[in-house]
């Protein structure tokens, strides 16, 4: 998003500008409202949420739920807490988007610079497969899992974040290097750079932006993902997401509010942060993301 | 480029190079999109059950399919969902971005408040939702608890609601992102042509509604794609919020095919509902990439 | 043989054809420049020498060795071009040897080399700097540095002024041409500035439309272009072309040629030959400068025609005054000195410079030769 806050022509009365505050802010409370839920009862007893004091301040402040959410919550059969959870979305999402921003920064670069025939119809099939529903890959994908031996691994959802990854990551930095002058890559072929050399030494240092969109696209997806960690984990191996779930649909016992927040709010937190401190980058990623840039 | 066959070494070598490092991902894709779109296509024709089998029953699955009460509600929940999530967060988008971009004061502040949801997981948007809309605790027992005492909401436990609260839910995660892409598009008009409407006598109700908006189509189109292939993959926030439910009342196509392959074991009719997913969104989603990178070229 | 050989060299892309069997032999030493509007394939061709871009029919050689699919480190070339293409990561020192270690050539000997050329071109201050803090005129004087550090045998330059705002690329017109009188390098460089044709070229090959239209020195293209694209491409304000007929009167060739009122001038021509033309249309053409009043004439011209037209315009410039009136039912211009006193309206006298004067086919549109 363009950060310039260009004039606009457009000259509003006293009245209608209250009015167009009043919305505004009423739409960011609606906004924050979940969070402020989330966050409020996260730290109170349960007794305060089921007495019908879900939108109050806690009375009685306690950090109770979020240790019990993060070590020691029932979470399908054992008493683990989100923690080991929380480490497999780690395992997960680190080598996926290292691995698919790599590949997405050369692809992008042989599609913009080493252009060769149907590059574009090719790049176009790579796009397409952003935007699958991925239900029809789920079977042959489980298959496939199976026979290559990764079935039920963070390696596993590790590669299949990869795979469909690979689409957005490849887009990000075509578009980025589209614009990269085509002239430099030709004084540097007559300095006698190799292809290895021309990437490396011209075109990376000058990628850091795009790098830092795609990666915390990428990040930002692969943690939130619940399909494929649903589908493809086992239980040692799920990721955050799904575990979150199964915390807060599981039937057993009482239902603890004031602790299902608090995972929420783990599950939800690494992601947050990203956007907290580069939420330029999340939006420019996003933005990309509708292709239009 | 093609290269002669009297190229030295070196000119060979940068030829195949670039074409060598695109292999894997071309690879890639090749087997596990395509290869694996064709063979769940081709499970579609099969009476695969549990695990994949290949004997070809025709159009027997689609048959079957189109005659469930379970699939024609996730069509029907479809419809209803996919319609009103497009056309409320394109107008609560289109309206916030158009208030924001009157020289507001905050609106740094503002802007990161509308777009966080976009950071969160379905699943968390899921939870929070599901337990403030829950009677029993959330907002209907917050408002009898202060004085309100006929207070009700229980949409989210009554059949005929329930999907108006994965309606709301989803609105609140994407309407901000929308928000974005018309603002985006707001601050690229150029400004000439508002004094110029100005001076012509244009109203700011006129301003936009014949120069401004008609001029913000490009985005409309994006936002109408983006939308409307969220909503087809829609499957998380279900599952989170409601779990399809009550009974099947939010049951959509996604959630759909997860419980027919994996939990029902009808994988051929899974795989069919599947195919007929991708169908649509292709519908969508290749007319518009086609025109995007042919502008681009 | 030349020093750099183009022997009906083609390129394709698919079916089209966009640079047609061009031959074009280069001295050692010397400075050629390609001329033309642009997409007229003098860029392509200078991509194919350089090779940026395949040949795809024909042969490029340089110092006699064939260079059709070499790569373009190997060519022993180097470039300027429109953009420097510096890398905006390195500074101006790295930038300048970053060809050498590509090469291989030791720390040492890059660091000596780098020195040399940037105390030729007095950029030494700048060797530290990014190349995003320097101006324009700075930026070029680096990527000629770039070229120069390697002391390759031939020298191609895209467009290398055109970035450049017009007192600036006056200076660095000259500094090309101190640079290339003082080293004696060969060089190839491209423009779609006839004036910058016109000054730094020994020879010029003006082109269009994938062709090659004439090739020769500068004084050969302005005084006698091969076909009216060269007449009026070349000059500025361009060559008047105007439609005439040739007549003979007392055993010379004339060109008659309409007034402002229809009625006719004769201008008598210098070339004989003109008379087996008699009776027939032909295009003639004038340079601006060649039509003055009677004081500003060419004093060693033998061949000085008059004629009285009516004056449209005046257009004072400061160093020469622009008149305009009809000549052959067409706008004409002339050159004028400064003083000249001239009005709109006026029935002035003018002198024309008959021995410049060039005559055309208007069928093939090629000059009518000797």
């Amino acid at each position: 998003m363009s950060q310039a806050t260009q004039d606009t022509a457009i000259r509003t009365g006293r009245v209608t500008r209250t009015l167009i505050y009043l919305v505004l802010l009423l739409f960011g409370l609606f906004y924050l409202l979940p969070l402020y839920v989330m966050l409020v009862n996260s730290v109170k007893p349960l007794e305060e949420i089921t007495g019908g004091g879900m939108m109050n301040l806690p009375q009685v402040f306690t950090i109770e739920p979020w240790l019990k959410a993060w070590s020691s919550a029932q979470i399908g059969v054992d008493p683990t807490g989100l923690k080991p959870y929380f480490w497999n979305s780690i395992k997960m999402v680190v080598p996926a988007v290292i691995v698919s921003t790599i590949l997405g920064a050369l692809n992008g670069y042989v599609l913009t610079k080493w252009r060769f025939k149907y590059d574009t119809i090719l790049f176009g099939l790579m796009l397409f497969a952003c935007f699958i529903p991925f239900q029809i890959v789920l079977i042959p994908m489980a298959r496939m899992l199976g026979i290559i031996g990764l079935a039920g691994t963070t390696w596993g959802l590790a590669l299949v974040h990869v795979v469909y990854g690979i689409g957005f990551t490849t887009l990000y930095f075509r578009n980025y290097y589209a614009v990269f002058p085509t002239e430099l890559i030709r004084a540097a072929q007559i300095d006698g750079a190799g292809f290895f050399q021309i990437f490396w030494r011209i075109l990376l240092p000058s990628s850091g932006p795009i790098a830092v969109v795609s990666i915390i696209w990428q990040f930002t997806n692969i943690w939130n993902d619940f399909l494929f960690g649903a589908s493809f984990a086992d239980a040692n191996s799920q990721p955050m997401t799904v575990a979150l779930n199964n915390l807060v649909q599981s039937s057993t016992g009482v239902k603890e509010y004031n602790v299902h927040f608090a995972g929420a709010i783990l599950a939800a937190m690494p992601t947050l942060l990203v956007y907290i401190v580069a939420g330029r980058y999340f939006v420019r990623g996003l933005m990309a993301g509708s292709v239009k840039g | 480029m093609a290269v002669s066959a009297d190229a030295d070494f070196k000119t060979r070598l940068q030829n195949w190079i670039p074409k060598l490092v695109l292999s894997p991902s071309i690879a890639m894709m090749t087997v596990f999109v395509y290869g694996f779109i064709l063979f769940s296509v081709y499970l579609s024709f099969t009476d695969s059950r549990i695990l994949p089998t290949f004997g070809w029953v025709g159009w027997e699955n689609y048959d079957k399919l189109w005659r469930l009460s379970h699939w024609e509600t996730s069509l029907i929940n479809m419809g209803i969902f996919a319609s009103l999530y497009i056309v409320i967060c394109t107008c609560i988008g289109l309206g916030l971005a158009i208030f924001l971009d009157q020289k507001i004061r905050g609106e740094g502040l503002l802007r990161p408040i509308y777009l966080y949801p976009m950071a969160l997981s379905f699943i968390v948007t899921g939870t929070a939702w599901k337990w403030f809309l829950d009677p029993g605790i959330g907002l209907e027992n917050v408002m009898q608890t202060w004085g309100w005492e006929s207070f009700e909401f229980d949409w989210i436990k009554d059949r005929n609601f329930a999907i108006y609260t994965v309606v709301l839910a989803a609105v609140w995660q994407t309407s901000g992102f929308v928000m974005a892409m018309f603002l985006a598009g707001l601050r690229g008009i150029d400004n000439e042509i508002l004094r110029a409407a100005q001076m012509d006598g244009a109203s700011n109700w006129n301003l936009y509604r014949r120069i401004i908006i008609p001029q913000l189509r490009p985005a409309f189109l994006s936002a109408f794609v983006i939308l409307s292939h969220l909503a087809i993959k829609t499957f998380d926030l279900v599952i989170a919020l409601t779990g399809g439910g009550p009974g099947r009342a939010t049951e959509l196509p996604a959630t759909f095919m997860y419980s027919y392959t994996f939990t029902r074991n009808q994988m051929g009719i899974g795989a069919a509902s599947a195919t007929i997913m991708l169908m649509t969104i292709a519908a969508i989603m290749i007319p518009y990439l086609y025109a995007e990178l042919r502008e681009k070229r | 043989m030349g020093f750099l050989d183009i022997d009906n060299a083609t390129k394709s892309y698919g079916a089209v054809e966009v640079l047609h069997k061009v031959d074009i032999s280069v001295q050692e030493g010397e400075f050629l420049v390609l001329v033309g509007p642009s997409g007229c394939g003098k860029s392509t061709l200078l991509n194919m020498i350089a090779g940026l871009e395949e040949i795809t029919s024909g042969e490029i050689r340089i110092k006699d060795q064939v260079m059709n699919g070499v790569h373009p480190s190997n060519r022993n070339i180097a470039m300027v071009f429109q953009s420097y293409a510096l890398y905006p990561n390195m500074t101006v020192g790295q930038n300048i040897t970053f060809g050498l270690e590509m090469h291989g050539v030791p720390k040492p000997e890059r660091e000596k080399a780098m020195n040399e050329v940037a105390k030729l071109l007095q950029i030494e201050q700048l060797l530290d700097r990014k190349p995003g803090q320097l101006s324009g005129g700075q930026r070029q004087r680096v990527a000629m540095g770039r070229a120069l550090v390697r002391n390759p045998d031939v020298f191609l330059f895209d467009e290398p002024l055109s970035n450049l705002d017009a007192k600036l690329r006056v200076d660095m017109r000259t500094e090309i041409k101190k640079l290339h009188q003082n080293l004696g390098t060969t060089i190839v460089y491209v423009t779609h500035d006839q004036i910058e044709a016109m000054t730094l070229s020994s020879r010029i090959a003006v082109m269009n439309g994938g062709y090659v239209q004439q090739l020769g020195t500068p004084q050969e293209i302005y005084d006698t272009p091969a076909n009216i694209f060269v007449a009026t491409f070349m000059g500025s304000p361009a060559m008047n072309v105007v439609p005439a007929k040739v007549t003979v009167l007392n055993g010379r060739p004339h060109a008659e040629v309409a007034l402002h009122d229809g009625s006719m001038a004769q201008l008598p021509f210098s070339q004989d030959n003109l008379s087996a033309w008699d009776g027939r249309d032909i295009l003639l053409g004038i340079r601006p400068e060649t039509i003055t009043d009677m004081d500003g004439a060419d004093r060693k011209s033998s061949n000085i025609a008059q004629m009285t037209n009516r004056i449209v315009v005046t257009e004072p410039a400061g160093s020469d005054t622009f008149v305009s009136m009809i000549l052959g039912g067409q706008d004409v211009i002339a050159r004028m000195r400064s003083d000249a006193e001239v009005a709109p309206g006026q029935d002035f006298m003018f002198a024309v410079n008959m021995e410049k004067a060039v005559a055309f086919d208007p069928e093939s549109e090629m000059r009518i030769t000797p």
